[in-house]
């Protein structure tokens, strides 16, 4: 393969990465749960893309069984649980949000900043080929920790956590080509579960409260 | 290392809470169900006394090929999920029962909660044997899921605040951990190369002085943050309080008891590796500042409490906060007393849900002010809140003032680890001998106007004897029995362990 050398392979790693966190930023502007869910499937293709990437770079084949996963799980299935969820829901648009969108975006900005300059003493031990990456998936973990604290729905939180998993998943391939597969299976088990009982959750939240709005949820106060 | 007996020993610690979770999905009458959950945790208990014997003799052991690893510390932590396990079973014959007398829970939802009980017991053995820190982290995500429908289980608007509230919350967190994980990982792999068991604690434990100490102490950060957001630490406790309001006694007990003890070995497995590249105060201080940060607060907000159950719940997080204090300063004597207040908080803390739940059940409430004359009304429940009460205030003779004491004396003796203080400076010291005073009226003063004064006129008095009372008898018994002597099995598997802790 002439034209996959090193640098070129390593480029294109990063601009999957970079398209990852790109999504990130998107789905924080976004204001619309569905486009939501279509944002966060668009990420998890981005990242099983990488995934093969890397796996067909390496030449390590357990990735490519991750890859699948991704697909599967989180690019279709649960995808799937969370429009159906948003189905049910009287309400499609994040209303009031704690911290608007051009402040949210400006705050993004500067964790993507902190994330690399916490990476910054550790990067230079990684692989040649995903080195970069480290940096911007612990920028994704962040943005999908902030995404979580500054948005309401019990929607958008759950996007918020599986971005942050989306993260860890591109930290695993970037840091060390993917964890061990039995891990790998097991936490992609406890996300779909996670999913499917969020989901079960948003439904009983929608019967108790007639919303999934968490601002709802302030019985229990000091 | 890996003899048929204790082969056989884990085999049944793994498949005795699997086997009756499934079983209980099939069952529908109650005493079968009871029948199963018993069996179940004789079982596990009796594997658990076989293991424990194995590690005295052994040391550590290993089992289907390294992917189970069990030493001293590992045996501490079966020892307190078998004992509290065994009294939430007990009482829950008689709890859950008369819940569904009462038309609370309707009687084919019984299955469910049991099955869940089962998983909840399953996740927690299997992060307490988990060789590798990935698979760890697994089953500790996984006591998340299995719990939140548990907290939520009575359905209400509250409850089920509640347990979205732990389920983001704790996930949250939780993910945090598993980059924790995946640098660890990254650490190892330079070293091992590329290997499949490069998680394994067998391994890093070999190779742990050749890791890198940069990455070490970021992934410590991460899964210290993650773990001690299932711990409770200050400030990420907040979904705790409601959690243990909501859920129902015997869940409740679990949680205070055994959950915080698994997510504090999590946090306490991965500080053994890093301590051994990164000079030792750098964990050790991020643990002994954090415990002593969530011990004062959580003693201010012990006297803010007009809920009996938050009351307990803040007193976790008080008595989780000082058992970190104790690891933090390590030493033999601070991590023998940390290891040793778990224990003894694990059995206070099951025994004051288990009164709660009584209580509850009784008068209907929780809140503090309505709940007047415990002793006429419920007088076992009463001497069970008095004991409860008194040892969480650690009080002689009950078994957390001999922990608090030993923890005390490490603290005393070589003070906060780390560059916080100046060798030999007092505040430390002072500010935790003055948050434990405070603590100590807090909780007296709320829990001795609930036993005394003259009950509500609607309420029935008198107590009827039940299977529940055999657990909290038996609590109260070893509180203080543990105060004066520990079995000599016992007290060889906590020096083991906190041996294990001691930084070499």
């Amino acid at each position: 393969m002439p034209l996959m050398t090193p640098s070129i392979g390593s480029q294109l790693v990063d601009l999957g990465s970079a398209l990852l966190l790109l999504t990130c930023f998107a789905i924080v502007a976004q204001r619309r749960l569905s486009a939501c869910v279509d944002l966060f499937a668009l990420q998890s293709v981005f990242l099983a893309l990488t995934a093969t990437l890397v796996a067909f770079l390496t030449g390590i084949h357990h990735i490519y069984i991750a890859a699948a996963l991704t697909i599967v799980i989180k690019a279709i299935v649960i995808p799937r649980i969370l429009k159906k969820v948003i189905e049910r829901l009287n309400v499609s648009r994040e209303l009031v949000m704690h911290i608007n969108v051009p402040a949210s975006l400006l705050i993004c900005g500067v964790l993507v900043m902190i994330a690399f300059l916490i990476t910054q003493p550790i990067i230079s031990f990684g692989h040649l080929l995903t080195r970069d990456s480290l940096a911007i998936a612990l920028a994704i973990v962040l943005i999908g920790f902030f995404t979580m604290i500054a948005r309401q729905k019990a929607v958008t939180q759950m996007i918020a956590f599986l971005v942050m998993e989306n993260g860890l998943f591109l930290g695993a391939i970037a840091a060390t080509y993917g964890m061990p597969l039995v891990v790998e299976l097991g936490v992609f088990f406890d996300v779909l579960v996670a999913a499917l009982i969020a989901g079960i959750y948003t439904n009983r939240l929608q019967d108790a409260f007639d919303s999934v709005d968490t601002a709802h949820l302030s019985e229990l106060k000091e | 290392m890996s003899d048929l007996p204790t082969t056989l020993a884990v085999t049944l610690l793994l498949l005795a809470p699997l086997v009756a979770g499934g079983l209980s999905l099939l069952l529908t009458s109650s005493r079968w169900l009871h029948v199963t959950n018993l069996t179940s945790i004789g079982t596990l208990v009796a594997a658990e006394v076989m293991i424990a014997r194995a590690v005295l003799e052994q040391g550590s052991l290993t089992a289907f090929g390294e992917i189970v690893y069990i030493d001293a510390l590992s045996s501490v932590i079966l020892f307190i999920i078998g004992t509290v396990g065994l009294a939430c079973s007990l009482y829950m014959r008689s709890y859950m029962d008369e819940q569904v007398a009462r038309g609370v829970i309707a009687p084919k939802r019984l299955n469910l909660f049991f099955f869940l009980f089962h998983m909840f017991l399953l996740t927690m053995v299997v992060a307490t044997v988990a060789n590798s820190l990935g698979v760890q982290w697994v089953a500790i995500e996984a006591t998340t899921l299995t719990t939140t429908f548990l907290i939520a289980f009575w359905r209400r608007r509250e409850s089920l605040e509640a347990g979205w509230k732990y389920l983001i919350l704790c996930s949250v967190g939780i993910s945090l951990a598993l980059f924790g994980v995946v640098l660890m990982y990254y650490s190892s792999l330079r070293v091992l190369g590329d290997v499949s068991s490069a998680l394994n604690i067998t391994q890093l434990q070999q190779v742990a002085s050749q890791l890198d100490p940069h990455i070490l102490k970021l992934a410590f950060v991460f899964l210290f943050v993650g773990y001690g957001t299932k711990v409770g630490l200050v400030p990420m406790h907040s979904w705790l309080p409601d959690a243990y309001t909501e859920a129902p006694a015997p869940v409740a007990a679990m949680l205070a008891g055994v959950l915080e003890t698994v997510a504090v070995y999590a946090i306490l497995r991965c500080r053994g590796i890093v301590d051994q590249a990164v000079p030792p105060d750098f964990t050790g201080g991020l643990l002994a500042i954090f415990g002593l940060v969530s011990f004062a607060l959580a003693a201010f907000f012990i006297l803010l409490q007009h809920n009996y159950k938050r009351l307990f719940a803040y007193s976790s997080i008080e008595h989780m906060g000082l058992a970190m204090v104790g690891f933090g300063v390590g030493g033999p004597i601070g991590n023998f007393g940390g290891l040793f207040h778990l224990v003894n908080h694990a059995l206070a803390k099951s025994l004051a849900f288990f009164a709660a739940g009584n209580i509850h059940r009784r008068f209907k409430t929780v809140e503090i002010d309505e709940v007047r004359g415990l002793t006429t009304v419920l007088p076992l429940s009463a001497l069970a809140l008095l004991i409860a009460g008194l040892a969480l205030a650690a009080l002689p003779p009950f078994a957390l003032f001999a922990s608090e004491m030993q923890i005390l004396t490490a603290l005393g003796s070589s003070g906060l680890p780390g560059e916080w203080t100046q060798p030999g400076t007092r505040f430390p010291i002072v500010v935790l001998l003055f948050c434990s005073l405070v603590a100590f009226g807090g909780l007296l003063y709320r829990i001795t106007g609930m036993v005394w004064g003259v009950a509500p006129a609607d309420i029935v008095s008198g107590e009827q004897w039940s299977v529940g009372h055999v657990p909290i008898i038996l609590l109260g018994a070893v509180l203080v029995g543990f105060c004066w002597a520990l079995p000599p099995p016992l007290q060889q598997l906590f020096e083991a362990a906190a041996t294990l802790l001691v930084n070499r």
